[in-house]
């Protein structure tokens, strides 16, 4: 009699659902694939030319020890705010609002038109400026929204083919009727001193940052605590239960998509009139997505959205230097934030399934 | 009439694009895979080519294969995230979008391959065939691509639905937990939908700037991939309706330098806005007559998660 050997015991990965994971893992959890998404595009800075010691350099140093840059980091996060309060809101409804940047560019026509043809007295032509914004974003939404709830067209590809109608149409004006006539370049004339947000007296801060806040405030209010916040919520979870419930669905849905539109194009507003002081070809360009990746990221809860929005903000402030002194593309911003997308995207994951070894 | 034999004759090249955006996308969303990234896609593969003309100093159809190569190499990327990570679809999509869009700015702007213009693929001739009028330009005077193209349709229909793997292909599509149990690795399957689609996708990026433009600038895409994806909603994810779908937007496209040319006066950028107007208008045509033979994969976006099978 010969032993009969054992069998080899293979262990094997084997993948279980989690129902549910306490926050604070969920929290270590994504800022693990933060930290993961960081060291990449560290890497790929380093491949790019930019030594370690620059990075720090550029983007701590050079950022948080001068006022100066700290402000330029506020007055750029102002515009990213609410544009991420834009996205954060469409996505809540499960309408994904892909047309952020042809929303900004109509909201900023739209202030652009009050401040050309100098419509109504200089005291109201601020507040004018911005209720135009808002109408033309909300004006630019219209179509998506009224298409995705009659029609069923998929709001992805109708809001994003918005977006190229709407800058060839700003090209149109640019080089066109809105041209400046001083200069003769292609973008539109300066705003007059009383046509732009007011300076609040540290530094380049202006009011644009108090419209963000003020913003967040209102979005805070009506996503968490306000009667249509819950109604929004249901929808979110699972609009077959709200619609058996009698909830208007599609009432909700389009609350939230018009909402959407007309923060992208307060956003526009803030951008032409607090940062810009005119409209230029390429204001708009890089919010779209950063919109879309702040309120990924923030899971659309509006105090979040100012975080991951100063996150952003610093990386495009810190991406300009980059640009002028180690002849970075500007893309790499872009490229950073789709990097962070998916590692944290990669890490629900893990918040989801839990893997063990078995045998 | 010249104006005519002009038109005609420029449509294959604009059309050619599309179609195997369109053949790519259909592979890969028949297998159940939402694919939003297809500009992302068209992007890398029209840097890849650029960038490898550039660097070996010619051999386009090399390049091309370099540009379906680099493409497939993204979709890795996309497939490792929504088939084993089980994200959001349309949220990877997105991403790979961007990610395209500052990788190929990134690394064309480092290369030094930005708006560096090349020799590119040259148009076939057919001798006499090439000289007949009308039919000889129109019909022998294009680029090898064109005539690929077509030969490609045919075997891609063919392996959809002629062949034991196009049938599985579809079976996961439509119903990925049946398919799982009849035996078909579902995961297996998508991947390779994801990256053969992806081919496709790259080769049509690479067209546009080995066989087009032969220039790279950035972001030169210019909303393709989105509008072919439109087409294949408005083919009802059909191959030969997706063909018919981007030889009508090659029409337009092949218009658009046109109109200014003959002198009829509209303003610029109005006649740039077509292609996503009349993409808008299609996709709402789609939309208001019903199709009742419904083509769509049921399990379109939906991750298989052999997990919770029932």
């Amino acid at each position: 009699m010969t032993d009969i050997a054992a069998p080899t015991r293979w262990k094997r990965l084997n993948l279980e659902i989690r129902d549910h994971m306490p926050f604070w893992q969920q929290s270590i959890a994504v800022a693990a694939a933060f930290a993961v998404g960081l060291i990449i595009s560290v890497v790929i800075l380093m491949i790019s030319g930019v030594g370690l010691a620059d990075l720090w350099n550029e983007f701590v140093v050079f950022i948080f020890t001068s006022p100066k840059n700290i402000s330029a980091v506020l007055v750029q996060a102002a515009p990213l705010i609410i544009v991420g309060l834009s996205a954060g809101i469409a996505f809540k409804a499960r309408f994904w609002n892909i047309g952020i940047e042809g929303q900004v560019i109509f909201g900023a026509i739209g202030a652009t038109l009050v401040a050309t043809y100098d419509i109504g007295p200089e005291f109201l032509r601020l507040p004018l400026m911005a209720i135009f914004a808002a109408a033309c974003g909300m004006l630019w939404m219209a179509l998506p929204v009224f298409l995705k709830l009659r029609l069923q067209v998929n709001e992805i590809i109708s809001t994003l083919l918005m977006n190229y109608i709407a800058f060839n149409f700003l090209l149109h004006l640019l080089y066109g009727p809105w041209q400046d006539p001083v200069s003769a370049f292609p973008h539109s004339e300066q705003f007059e001193s009383f046509e732009r947000l007011a300076p609040l007296g540290w530094q380049s801060l202006n009011y644009s940052l108090v419209i963000a806040i003020a913003l967040v405030a209102f979005c805070a209010w009506l996503l968490l605590s306000s009667r249509y916040g819950f109604l929004l919520n249901f929808v979110h979870s699972n609009a077959k239960m709200a619609r058996a419930v009698g909830i208007r669905v599609a009432l909700v849905t389009l609350f939230a998509a018009l909402a959407s539109g007309a923060l992208s194009g307060i956003a526009g507003f803030a951008i032409s009139a607090g940062i810009e002081s005119r409209m230029t070809q390429s204001f708009f360009i890089g919010f779209g997505f950063s919109g879309i990746l702040i309120a990924f990221l923030a899971r659309n809860n509006p105090l979040a959205i100012v975080l991951v929005a100063l996150f952003v903000s610093t990386l495009m402030i810190a991406g300009q230097s980059l640009q002028v002194f180690y002849q970075i593309p500007f893309a790499m911003v872009q490229l950073i934030q789709a990097i962070i997308v998916i590692c944290v995207a990669a890490s629900e994951f893990f918040i989801r399934h839990r893997i063990r070894w078995v045998e | 009439m010249d104006f005519l034999i002009n038109w005609l004759a420029n449509i294959p090249g604009f059309a050619v694009p599309f179609a195997l955006g369109a053949m790519g996308l259909i592979i890969c969303e028949k297998s159940g895979v939402l694919n939003l990234g297809a500009e992302g896609y068209l992007l890398i593969g029209a840097m890849a080519g650029a960038g490898s003309v550039l660097s070996f100093g010619g051999y386009p159809m090399l390049a091309l294969g370099i540009a379906a190569l680099a493409s497939a190499a993204l979709a890795l990327v996309f497939a490792v995230l929504v088939i084993f990570l089980r994200v959001n679809q349309v949220i990877s999509g997105l991403t790979i979008v961007f990610l395209a869009q500052g990788l190929t700015s990134l690394i064309a702007g480092k290369q030094g391959w930005t708006n560096k213009a090349f020799t590119g693929l040259a148009d076939l001739d057919f001798g006499p065939l090439s000289d007949i009028p009308l039919i000889g330009p129109v019909l022998f005077r294009q680029d090898p691509m064109v005539y690929l193209t077509i030969l490609a349709f045919f075997a891609v229909s063919y392996v959809m639905n002629r062949t034991h793997t196009g049938l599985r292909l579809r079976a996961v599509g439509e119903n990925p937990e049946a398919s799982d149990a009849a035996g078909i690795n579902v995961m297996m399957m998508r991947l390779a939908a994801v990256l053969v689609g992806a081919l496709f996708l790259g080769l049509a990026g690479g067209y546009l700037t080995v066989v087009v433009s032969k220039i790279w600038v950035d972001g030169m895409a210019g909303g393709r991939g989105w509008i072919a994806i439109a087409l294949v909603i408005f083919a009802r994810w059909r191959l030969w309706r997706a063909l018919a779908g981007a030889v009508l937007f090659g029409c337009i496209e092949a218009l658009i330098p046109r109109v200014a040319a003959i002198g009829i006066q509209v303003p610029q950028y109005f006649v740039l806005m077509l292609p996503y107007v009349v993409t808008l208008g299609v996709m709402v045509w789609t939309s208001l007559r019903k199709d009742t033979l419904a083509n769509d994969p049921s399990a379109l976006g939906r991750p298989f998660v052999r997990e919770e099978r029932r």
